[in-house]
């Protein structure tokens, strides 16, 4: 009879594939992978709201946590341990450069640069910007739809910032990611613009919207909300603001196992860094790849399991025949 | 191992079919797909063009795993002088179509391991996986370009393998 199992040495894997969704910073929630449920998905159309952040290189978790022992009797002995501390970070370099990528490879706010009015006074992260367009109703995270001359305004290639205007409120702003924390009232109507995850390069326009090749990162547009083009983007050393994020690594085996990373809260520790990968070993005087360097620093949820304080879940599915 | 090699060969086989199904070739009669293992069909006094042909070369065992794993290394070479309606100055082009064909015929890196010896093939309990190609440079005789990839491909020995 043949066979029906085998003994499955170590994973091998070929590459580490990251996923980020966003925390809602107003209530402290982040978003959960449920590996039990979620955990087949394919790699690259991962369940809403996660967004890949594709390949990436050199990732390395560390674990802070410390324990200690309590010691009794004479001599001293342990008699048992208690944990002491409850940290753990990650580090790893991303081989793109995205909204998304270039926002995580930073420590504080990530800002769009927002395409400016004519003759407007120059400034370090961006001009007072044209005018923003209103968002109809209907839109979807692929289609925003907009009136013909609104439309008319864009061309296929622009990158765009959906978001609402800002009011002078305090507190996070961005919806619904959070893209900067407000201590006190601002006078630009376009920050929350400029900080803004919303961010998409528009594939197609047409009289009635413009479309997207790419689903905004944060989904449809929230009511109210006003778009504008965006030339690039920009970062800060310096600001006091942390993003937080859910994050997942994947391993995939190569016998179809897969190996989760899930910390459900991530925030940047580090500010901007690169590094310059030479693209031939033979000339590392030559063309070099500029990697974004990105490190995190984990906090802890509470598992509604048992209450038990966590940092991480790793989660294992095996390869299909696989003893375990 | 050898399970893997035909795994191997019949997983590039069928996805060339897919990417390029007029890469053919016409062997002892018969119409097939542009590519083939030589040490499985009949000495070729002259390595025939435009078509892959896999070479296996060394063989590696680890035994210190739950399953033993087995590395074959495979040289997979290619040849083109361009067409005819050209006068051949399209070579390079060729060359790089086959490039790309090859490059293709290797995504994804893995695929299920099959017993080709029954029939009809069964599908065994692993998968055959892959690394990245490495390229040799394009080596120019006369009017014909050729080049070839090493590829190390990895299987887990099942019992009675």
């Amino acid at each position: 009879m043949a066979s029906t199992w085998y003994s499955a040495p170590a994973p091998v894997t070929r590459r580490v594939r990251a996923y980020l969704a966003p925390v809602n910073r107003a209530t402290a929630t982040p978003t959960l992978f449920d590996p039990s449920e979620q955990g087949g998905f394919s790699l690259d159309n991962p369940p809403a709201p996660w967004v890949s952040l594709g390949w990436i290189q050199d990732f390395n978790r560390k674990s802070g946590s410390r324990t200690s022992s309590v010691l009794s009797g004479i001599p001293a002995a342990p008699l048992e341990q208690v944990r002491e501390t409850l940290q753990a970070q990650v580090s790893l370099q991303f081989l793109s450069w995205t909204k998304l990528t270039m926002a995580l490879a930073t420590g504080s706010q990530h800002m769009n640069l927002l395409v400016p009015a004519s003759g407007a006074s120059t400034s370090a992260d961006g001009a007072p910007a044209v005018s923003a367009v209103s968002v109809q109703s209907g839109s979807t995270a692929l289609f925003i739809m907009l009136a013909a001359a609104d439309a008319a305004k864009f061309a296929p290639g622009s990158i765009v910032a959906l978001d609402a205007d800002y009011t002078g409120q305090t507190g996070f702003v961005g919806a619904p990611i959070s893209g900067a924390y407000v201590r006190q009232a601002l006078s630009d109507v376009d920050y929350i613009r400029r900080v803004t995850f919303n961010v998409a390069l528009v594939s197609e326009v047409n009289s009635t919207g413009l479309i997207l090749a790419e689903p905004l990162p944060g989904g449809a547009p929230v009511a109210g909300a006003k778009l504008q083009a965006v030339t690039g983007f920009v970062d800060r050393e310096g600001g006091c603001f942390y993003q937080e994020w859910s994050a997942l690594f994947v391993m995939q085996g190569s016998q179809g196992e897969r190996i989760f990373f899930h910390y459900p809260r991530l925030q940047p520790m580090v500010s901007a860094e690169e590094s310059s990968i030479p693209l031939s070993g033979k000339s590392p005087s030559g063309h070099a790849r500029v990697q974004l360097k990105a490190q995190f620093l984990a906090l802890p949820v509470t598992d509604p399991l048992d209450g038990e304080r966590v940092l991480c879940y790793r989660s294992f599915l095996p390869a299909p025949n696989a003893l375990v | 191992m050898q399970n893997a090699k035909d795994s191997f060969y019949m997983a590039l086989r069928t996805r060339l079919v897919v990417i390029n199904p007029e890469r053919i070739i016409l062997l002892r009669g018969t119409v097939r797909p542009g590519i083939l293992v030589e040490e499985a069909e009949a000495p070729f006094s002259q390595t025939p063009s435009d078509v892959f042909l896999l070479r296996w070369h060394g063989l590696g065992i680890e035994l210190n795993l739950a399953s033993s794993m087995a590395a074959g290394e495979c040289e997979i070479l290619y040849q083109t002088c361009g067409t005819q309606t050209f006068g051949g100055l399209d070579r390079g082009r060729s060359l790089s179509e086959m490039d790309e064909e090859l490059m293709a015929m290797l995504q994804p890196f893995y695929t299920p391991k099959l017993n080709y010896t029954a029939s009809p093939p069964a599908t065994m309990l692993t998968q055959v996986f892959w690394d990245e190609p490495a390229l040799t440079p394009i080596a120019t005789q006369r009017d014909q370009l050729s080049r070839s990839a090493k590829v190390v491909v990895y299987s887990y020995q099942e019992q009675g393998e």
